[in-house]
């Protein structure tokens, strides 16, 4: 399963695309378990310049109540630094915070879809 | 200090002026991002996990209390209220909007503050030995020095694309408080018996993938050619290095790749090509820039001061940090204070708006009106009375800043990691805080003595593990973190690149572990000896054994 996320232009801020619109919490996040169709969202969103910057897909998986993604890093990005915990989306709280807080199985770091590490 | 003139602040506000345009043109839709990514990068602003980070200059580390309270202001206004000094002495904003990026750079300029030479391959923000004109193991003031560089290589228009990042640091002090050898350029100055001055000259250190110590390719260079021979060797590098390969491209590559004997031949011989009068800096210049550094406001006291005497006796707690934190200055009744950003459980080299302010208004007050940023991700008042010191104490316990432990095992370097970075493998912060909580206690710190403990996130070392006594390094296992600890490093007189103790060790044994390294150390240490002398006298095979024995 893939969920496409992106960091706002504005404020850089991590957002989700639903399917609709960008969010700014994982748990609104549309899932795609076929990957035409999860790449022609991603085409899409790289049009949306003014809007964004650097859409990439991410693999999720079912944990416990719920779905996180794979990788560690982008639990990070969907809650926040570990070492401040009133920063970041982590501060407002609520179940799906904790879940993603919560979350076990195997946290591949490098969950991100087609990463390239750029400088 | 120096003060910026008339044409440095044009130059910010211009600098300013055109970020604002460049923002608005990318926010309109008129750039797209490959376009303004190196703009904004110029600029110091990097995208990070959560946000937009912005690394703003402390040129050398110096900073007036006015300047302190701008950062303060900004990182309240504009930031979470808080800051994170790095290892290159600059401040990392954690939480920057791109929209507040032009108000930013204004009011960071009216204080003559700025992001150049935070990014790219240019000539970066340079270090120097924090202690710069308060210490008595000097031949010279190297902030004068650091600033002639500041000045020249600022939008130097040959070198503001090098195959990559260029970064120097300077001392003047027989000591070496500014890791001279594991960066492109370490400048150390010496003075010979007719009072001549000149450089020592290393070129090719650096940490990363491929780690160096940077080697002497130049003994003595006269202080009046500093400039012309700087352009000789970025010219060498310019011409020579690692395009091709951006793990191969910087400085400290080409050195090895040459040897540093046939790199500093062609140092030499594009040096004597050059017209060195072009080039290097006219006596008048210096006068000027030397004035700026001149010692002013101290008072003539005595050595040994009354209330300083006292408060240590009457009070166990001011004597730990008079040991610990409080360090001689070469002027007599005066000291320099450290102010120690490393209060166990928090986050190193992070510092609150509210800190910030305290220290600016102690500063103000006590210290001629001087901050220093360490590249220990600590800061220094630099001139305090002694008879200040136990007022300094109080002011800095209020806040909690008096922190007993420079140089001891909670004073450990970490990278933002994980918790912040895009690069990383794993977190680095977590890992500094569990090590520090697990020390706690300053008299078992205290005991264990001088304990250099570095961490970084990933393999770029911001967090300058290979010269850590002992160097953590955040790896990516299948997914995991885990940690790979070398002991033995150093980036002082004795630099050193840490060997790998074994295998990698998921993060809740990282803290166990060095508590085993310590407890070997204290087995084994003899009278006087340090854990870097001891691991160096008896290797590591009992350190290792006492980890991995006790890790299955
Ligand atoms: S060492 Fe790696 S993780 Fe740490 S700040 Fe540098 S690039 Fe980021």
């Amino acid at each position: 399963m893939k969920v496409l996320t992106a960091n706002r232009l504005t404020d850089g801020e991590v957002v989700f695309w639903t399917g609709e619109a960008w969010s700014e919490r994982f748990v609104d996040a549309g899932r795609y378990d076929n990957d035409a169709a999860a790449e022609a969202a991603e085409a899409h969103a790289k049009g949306q310049t003014t809007l964004l910057v650097d859409p990439y897909l991410i693999d999720v998986d079912e944990v416990a109540g719920g779905w996180a993604p794979v990788s560690y890093r982008e639990r990070l990005r969907a809650l926040g630094p570990t070492n401040k915990l009133d920063h970041g989306k982590q501060a407002r709280g609520g179940e799906d915070i904790a879940l993603l807080a919560h979350a076990h199985g195997a946290a591949r770091s490098k969950g991100r879809v087609d990463l390239i590490r750029r400088k | 200090m120096y003060r910026y003139d008339e044409i440095d602040r044009e130059v910010l506000a211009d600098r300013a002026a055109e970020f604002r345009a460049q923002c608005a043109r990318r926010l309109a839709g008129e750039m797209t991002e490959d376009q303004f990514k190196p703009l904004r990068l110029m600029n110091g602003l990097y995208l990070q996990l959560h946000a937009y980070m912005l690394r703003i200059a402390i040129p050398y580390g110096l900073l007036s209390s006015a300047q302190l309270r701008k950062l303060a202001d900004v990182a309240r206004t504009y930031d979470r209220g808080y800051g994170h000094f790095t290892t290159r002495t600059n401040l990392q904003l954690h939480w920057i909007k791109l929209k507040d990026m032009p108000d930013i750079l204004d009011e960071l300029a009216s204080v003559g503050l700025h992001a150049i030479q935070t990014s790219g391959n240019c000539i970066r923000n340079l270090t120097a030995d924090p202690h710069a004109g308060a210490t008595a193991d000097e031949v010279d003031d190297p902030r004068i020095w650091a600033e002639v560089i500041r000045q020249w290589s600022t939008f130097h228009p040959e070198f503001s694309f090098l195959p990559r990042k260029f970064k120097m640091a300077v001392t003047a002090a027989s000591a070496d408080r500014a890791a001279i050898r594991v960066y492109d350029i370490g400048l150390r100055l010496h003075r010979d018996d007719e009072g001549a001055l000149s450089f020592e000259v290393l070129v090719g250190g650096g940490l990363g993938r491929l780690p160096h110590l940077s080697p002497v390719i130049r003994d003595r260079l006269p202080v009046r050619h500093l400039l012309s021979y700087l352009q000789a060797i970025l010219r060498v590098y310019n011409r020579h290095g690692r395009r091709d390969n951006i793990h191969k491209a910087r400085i400290k590559i080409l050195v090895a790749s040459l040897g540093p004997v046939e790199f500093a031949r062609q140092v030499e011989e594009e040096w004597s090509l050059t017209d060195k009068a072009a080039v290097d800096l006219p006596d008048t210049e210096l006068a000027r820039i030397r004035a700026a550094f001149a010692p002013q406001g101290f008072e003539t006291l005595p050595a040994v001061s009354t209330p300083f005497e006292a408060a240590k006796s009457s009070s166990p707690a001011f004597a730990r940090f008079a040991r610990r934190n409080v360090l001689a200055h070469k002027q007599s009744g005066y000291a320099l204070v450290n102010v120690s950003l490393k209060a166990i459980g928090e986050t190193p080299g992070d510092c609150s708006s509210e800190q910030m302010e305290a220290i600016a208004d102690i500063a103000e007050l006590y210290s001629l009106d001087e901050v220093r940023v360490t590249y220990e991700q600590n800061l220094l008042l630099p001139h305090v009375k002694l008879d200040d010191v136990p007022a300094v104490h109080e002011a800095l316990a209020a806040v909690g800043l008096a922190t007993p432990n420079i140089a001891l095992i909670s004073d450990i370097i970490a990278c933002p990691g994980l918790d912040y970075c895009a690069l990383a493998n794993a977190r680095a912060i977590p890992i500094a805080q569990d090590i520090a909580r697990r020390f706690a206690d300053p008299a078992q710190a205290e005991n264990i003595g001088e304990l250099k403990i570095k961490i970084s996130g990933c393999i770029n070392a911001c967090g300058h593990h290979h010269v850590g006594h002992i160097g953590i390094l955040g790896v990516d296992k299948k997914g995991e973190e885990f940690y790979q600890l070398t002991l033995g490093g150093s980036a002082e007189d004795d630099a050193a690149l840490g060997q790998v103790l074994g295998p990698a060790l998921p993060a809740d044994r990282v803290a166990p572990a060095i508590d085993h390294l310590v407890e070997v150390y204290l087995r084994e240490r003899r009278t006087g000896e340090r854990f870097i002398d001891t691991f160096r006298r008896a290797g590591l095979t009992a350190f290792k054994e006492a980890v991995y024995a006790q890790a299955h």
